[in-house]
């Protein structure tokens, strides 16, 4: 792939001709990305195309500041716990929804406790699993009960649950099930909402066209919308995405890679910037033994040798590219909860294989490595590896494969990724590794104590201790190793003007045309 | 004749049977299609609530029974990913294909058979170098660079034409010629050597000797006995393009059947995938079928064998 983009890029590069934009003339802002949205109600898909095109459709009941991360009131006006399990929010009024109906507690309470149920076939359940139920006090409040004391359901209830209309979900078609039944298939239902924009037309795995709600209601911290029309289209191919915004047929890609972000840079009609995102990159592993107690892993002077065997800044910054970082510590920074300042380990392979002999294994070792994204990536760090001995028998699999991998105490050694699920709180990144699941490869009960108290504890100072704690260990014992977040470099029309957040995000309802 | 098709109809009825079981079992046993269908965040119990849904926890003989006695109800199943039925996915997707298929096919024969033609006619000179330059550079030459030479050209440079999507028909020029050049090798060469031969042959001899006009000799006499090779060679073209096109689907963001069947193995969609291969396996051997009868109606030698 990389050599097809350089080939494209270099016989592109000639091209000065300014092309004649369609976007702003028409008022048309296209968008298109390389991943079919599955289906845009995020509660039944978990991909950015689905949550982008969410944030601009829906509201939730509260609203996180893109730019200073801050809690603010959307459908809610207001909120406060009256206990630890209570939560009490005011709702606000006189908001419609793209059907003309009207907004109230009813919608609210049937929305949530629709995907919060237990055979909801919800996609992601932790963003829901914390209700137990929704009870309705009055048209403009209601009381969401929790399961146990949840000091992350503020964030659950931004942008990733939007509130859809009473009897939304009643329109799913039954399709057949396991074993001669039948399911609802609640995915297949076309989101109503009352954000900035509505849905006017939906192809799946094609395209989704979105249009001005001019009728969106005063005061919203998301503003009014101002493009009339946003249209997402899917085009597989990063070279043809590149040809397209070139010329003109696309306004905005992502994902561009490090050798034509360039060759777009110094185009006239573009704008190509670079931002971090919540995709962590880190090794896992073996430290509890869990592929067999005579595994290297298992001893804490090889995992540190792994940790100072791989230079992870000539990783993130030569080959990752622009807006990626080192990962410090075992979450993403913007995440509530993640302490950095945790013990480092330099790039030194000296120090490497000083470690490895001193752990019995003077000339190094053979291990299984598992990967399945990013190939180069895992070169990388199999070529730092074999630097100071430890000879990593390389396979790159689908996740599909890879997963029950995992699951089976078969991986000592596994490079992996995880964006959180875009949640920004520590019990989303830390505590889904480390908290005794099959994913956990450390088993640390100390750990494990720290971080359940500290996702069920209310007081957030109280909590960044626990976390702190925690990852603290986890870098002490050099359990997981941390190595870069990604970053991703945006290419977009000139005359477009939004901003470009941290978050993995792109905030389209704030667009402009220039 | 009509013993020939019943076995020859018996024979493809095997070997689809044959092909969507050994789909179904690689689908299954290359990994979890419920990790890939929850998707990367999923917990555990995320995952086991998606293998109870799908019914992945019975055992592979009774999933695929499911399947056939759904197929049998003439019901393909439901896309678990796009969330639609596959019959409608695979009638959104079929049209594209075919459409590319057949218009690359066309482009590759008026291209081809007179190029094979004309070297035949006078080899070893300039223009049985041409056309043999022309046929090395499109074995050499990958598709997808091509199909970007192309789209460069056309599309960003000059302009003419739309670089992707289905919106109109020129959306299908630049995927047809980089499809249809592809196969043009193989044709250009075997129309040349099968009219060498012809035209050497006693028959045509004979014609010419009769002082019949040189180009009824050669479309007439000579054509019709070298082109029986290339039909048959173009069915399996033909089969090729309709399930090997995944390339230039995907360099054009044309939703055709091999960029869904290249989609849909990534996300364990393993009902389009069985459909796809179902839709496939019966189009070749129907392709191969049609070839042969073809074959049959030109040598009548093939007829009464």
């Amino acid at each position: 792939m990389i050599e097809r983009s350089t080939v494209l890029a270099a016989a592109m590069s000639v091209l000065a001709a300014g092309p004649a934009f369609a976007g702003k003339d028409t008022d048309t802002f296209t968008w298109t990305t390389s991943t079919e949205m599955d289906t845009p109600d995020i509660y039944y898909g978990n991909q950015r195309e689905a949550l982008i095109t969410s944030y601009a459709m829906c509201d939730s009941l509260v609203h996180r500041d893109p730019v200073t991360n801050e809690y603010q009131p959307l459908l809610a006006t207001s909120w406060k716990w009256t206990d630890d399990k209570t939560l009490e929010l005011e709702l606000r009024e006189g908001v419609k929804f793209h059907d003309g109906t009207d907004f109230d507690a009813e919608d609210v309470a049937y929305t949530l406790n629709h995907v919060a149920a237990p055979d909801s076939d919800m996609k992601i359940r932790v963003i829901v699993d914390w209700i137990d139920n929704v009870e309705v006090v009055s048209p403009t409040k209601v009381v969401i009960h929790a399961k146990g004391p949840t000091p992350a359901a503020l964030e659950y209830l931004t942008g990733t649950s939007p509130i859809f209309p009473s009897g939304h979900y009643e329109s799913a078609p039954e399709v057949p099930g396991a074993n001669n039944s039948t399911r609802r298939d609640w995915g297949a239902v076309v989101p109503v909402c009352t954000g900035p924009y509505k849905v006017t037309d939906y192809q799946p795995g094609q395209s989704l066209t979105l249009e001005r709600n001019d009728n969106y209601w005063e005061g919203s911290p998301k503003g009014k919308p101002s493009i009339g029309k946003i249209v997402y289209r899917t085009i597989k191919d990063p070279e043809t995405q590149i040809a397209e915004l070139m010329t003109g047929g696309v306004d905005w890609i992502w994902g561009v890679p490090p050798e034509n972000a360039e060759m777009l840079g110094s185009m006239d009609n573009l704008t190509v910037v670079s931002a971090p995102t919540m995709r962590m990159s880190f090794l896992s592993l073996d430290a509890a033994g869990r592929t067999g107690a005579g595994n290297p892993m298992t001893d804490v002077r090889v995992r540190k040798a792994v940790a100072h065997a791989i230079d992870r800044e000539a990783i993130s910054k030569s080959l990752v590219g622009e807006g990626s970082a080192v990962q410090k510590s075992m979450c993403v920074p913007v995440q509530f909860g993640c302490e950095t300042d945790v013990t480092q380990y330099e790039y030194d392979p000296a120090k490497a294989k000083a470690l490895l002999a001193e752990a019995g294994y003077p000339d190094g070792f053979e291990i299984d490595f598992f990967a399945y994204r990013d190939r180069a990536y895992s070169e990388a760090v199999l070529n730092y590896l074999r630097e100071v001995g430890i000879k990593a028998n390389f396979q790159f699999l689908q996740w599909r494969a890879l997963r029950p991998l995992i699951a089976e105490d078969k991986t000592p050694m596994a490079h992996l990724t995880f964006g959180s699920n875009g949640i920004l709180d520590v019990s989303a990144s830390t505590s889904y590794y480390f908290k005794g699941s099959s994913d956990d490869y450390a088993r640390d009960d100390e750990v494990r104590a720290w971080l359940d108290e500290g996702d069920s504890t209310t007081d957030p100072d109280a909590r960044k201790g626990l976390y702190s704690k925690a990852l603290k260990k986890i870098a002490d014992e050099a359990y997981y190793l941390p190595l870069f977040v990604y970053g991703r470099t945006y290419a977009f029309n000139k005359d477009l003007d939004y901003p470009v957040t941290p978050d993995e995000m792109a905030h389209f309802y704030l667009a402009k045309w220039k | 004749m009509a013993a020939f098709i019943t076995k020859r109809l018996a024979l493809t009825v095997l070997v689809i049977i044959v092909t969507s079981i050994v789909a179904f079992m690689l689908v299954h046993l290359s990994g979890d299609p419920a990790a890939a269908m929850a998707g990367e965040g999923a917990t555990d119990a995320d995952i086991a609530a998606v293998r109870e849904t799908y019914g992945f926890n019975r055992p592979l003989y009774a999933q695929y029974l499911d399947w056939v006695a759904k197929l049998l109800q003439g019901d393909f199943g439901r896309s678990y990913y796009l969330r639609m039925d596959v019959g409608d996915v695979l009638a959104e997707h079929m049209p594209i294909t075919a459409t590319l298929g057949a218009l690359a096919l066309g482009f590759a024969l008026l291209l081809s058979v007179p190029l094979g033609v004309f070297a035949a006619l006078w080899p070893n000179t300039m223009i049985d170098r041409f056309s043999l330059w022309l046929a090395v550079a499109g074995q050499a030459l990958p598709s997808f660079l091509f199909a970007l030479g192309l789209m460069y050209l056309f599309g960003v440079y000059l302009r003419w034409l739309p670089i992707s999507g289905t919106g109109s028909w020129q959306n299908y020029i630049m995927p047809a010629i980089a499809l249809g050049y592809y196969a043009t090798p193989a044709i250009m060469r075997l129309t040349r050597s099968g009219m060498m031969d012809v035209l050497q042959s006693d028959h045509v001899r004979t014609a010419r000797a009769y002082g019949l006009s040189p180009w009824r000799v050669i479309i007439k006499h000579s054509l019709r006995h070298a082109i029986i090779p290339v039909v048959s060679l173009a069915a399996v073209q033909l089969g090729f393009m309709l399930g090997g096109s995944i390339v230039i689907e995907t360099i054009f963001s044309l939703k055709g059947i091999g960029y869904l069947a290249w989609e849909s193995i990534q996300r364990a969609d393993i009902e389009i995938i069985q459909a796809i291969l179902l839709v496939i396996a019966t189009a070749y051997a129907l392709l191969t079928l049609v070839a042969d009868l073809l074959n049959a109606a030109l040598d009548p030698r093939i007829r009464v064998s």
